[in-house]
């Protein structure tokens, strides 16, 4: 199984927990000290969309600030973005990245960054 | 040096199999330096075009019958260097390409061209071939003709990936597939390695092919995206890798590509029955609509 890019050994089954993921990225030692704002760009037929989320308390802020410094380019594979919202619904709990859930939940392109 | 893999893209016929198939295979190859033998089992002969930058291949049925039998064949004739990028010369991993072809529509039996190719190639020894990591077959279709099985069935692909999206007929044929390999699982050692969601970017596409996914004791490897520079690259016979490696979409397949090779999640699956496949498209794909008593009336009535 992969989460969020992370390999998890085929004993594990095909329901890995929450919490095996978030000890995934807690042993990636992400650091997210210096970073303060995640800004994202997103497009869907042709509408653009400016996007900036800051709470840093949350799993999905950790995840994004991983993504951001792991990733080749500032675009966003699908398939990491939407694991991404689907663990935050669980464990995050605060409307603005619950807002960011939904908007990750779209079929629209994303390019991110971190600032 | 690693044991030769072999793997097979199967899923419902149009849901992008080809296309999934040689992205993802060239992404293999130029990033990760594997050599791949691709073995196309449609008739349709288009396994392979994006590799070899050509209309179609000569397939094996095509080249026996114009030497007389298969037993006149070379290697060489039927066994083609990939163009480009995944030419043998290349510092990347290479490709090899093969058609099995098929008869003509309404003729014959087109899993029949799948066994000859089979057979050919192994006993031409096409599977000794030197620092080969990788055979991958490209199968039409359902698994309800049995040549069509026939890499299941004869144990050659050992980890099977469907393609499918979040319509019902691609669901309902990754559900048959596995079916398919729950039958020979035993005797052929066959396994199923993961669902590929090559998207159609419908309601809820994600949601769906991971809960089909799950309920088969599998896992969507990789959501691929629909992006035209795939159309664009096709246009120019290329892959996307090739046409433009940098791309957002190429990235998507490497990213594919990378977790096929490190993938060890490969298992017996559990097909569903009609109705819990209709129930599973009910919950997730028409959500909204799919209220029982909702069900035959038109969008106006409803």
């Amino acid at each position: 199984m992969f989460i969020l890019g992370f390999h998890f050994p085929a004993d594990m089954g095909n329901d890995i927990p929450d919490a095996a993921v978030i000890a995934k990225l807690d042993e990636a030692n992400v650091d997210t000290a210096g970073v303060n704002e995640i800004k994202m760009v997103t497009e869907y037929h042709g509408q653009k969309e400016e996007l900036s989320y800051t709470n840093k308390d949350t799993f999905m802020f950790k995840a994004l600030v991983h993504y951001v410094k792991t990733a080749e380019t500032d675009y966003m594979i699908y398939t990491n973005r939407y694991q991404i919202a689907e663990i935050s619904k669980r464990v995050d709990s605060d409307d603005e990245t619950m807002a960011l859930c939904k908007k990750f939940d779209s079929m629209a392109h994303f390019k991110i960054t971190a600032a | 040096m690693a044991a030769l893999r072999q793997i097979a893209f199967y899923g419902k016929g149009g849901i992008g199999k080809s296309t999934t198939s040689q992205n993802t295979l060239a992404s293999m190859a130029f990033y990760f330096d594997k050599n791949i033998m691709i073995v196309g089992c449609d008739p349709k002969a288009d396994s392979t075009r994006l590799i070899l930058h050509e209309k179609a291949q000569n397939t094996i049925l095509q080249l026996a019958a114009e030497m007389g039998t298969v037993e006149d064949l070379e290697l060489e004739d039927a066994l083609k260097p990939g163009a480009g990028i995944f030419a043998p010369e290349n510092p990347h991993g290479w490709i090899q390409c093969t058609e099995s072809g098929g008869p003509e529509p309404g003729v014959g039996c087109a899993g029949r061209g799948v066994i000859t190719a089979i057979n050919f190639l192994e006993e031409e020894g096409a599977y000794e071939a030197e620092g080969l990591d990788f055979v991958s077959y490209d199968v039409l279709g359902d698994v309800v003709c049995g040549g069509f099985a026939m890499p299941i069935r004869e144990g050659k692909a050992q980890e099977i990936y469907i393609v499918m999206s979040g319509e019902m007929m691609a669901m309902y044929a990754a559900n048959n597939i596995s079916k398919g390999i729950l039958k020979y699982a035993n005797t052929g050692g066959v396994r199923l390695a993961g669902l590929i969601c090559n998207a159609r970017m419908t309601d809820f596409e994600y949601d769906l092919a991971k809960a089909l996914a799950t309920d088969l004791g599998t896992h969507m490897i990789h959501f691929v995206p629909r992006n035209n520079i795939v159309q664009r690259a096709e246009i120019r016979r290329m892959t996307v890798v090739e046409y433009s490696p940098k791309a957002d979409q190429a990235l998507e397949y490497k990213e594919l590509a990378r977790k096929i090779i490190a993938n060890d999640f490969k298992i017996i699956p559990t097909p569903l029955e009609m109705d819990d496949l209709e129930d599973l498209i009910m919950k997730f794909g028409l959500d909204l609509e799919a209220d029982e008593d909702n069900i035959g009336k038109a969008e106006a009535e409803a």
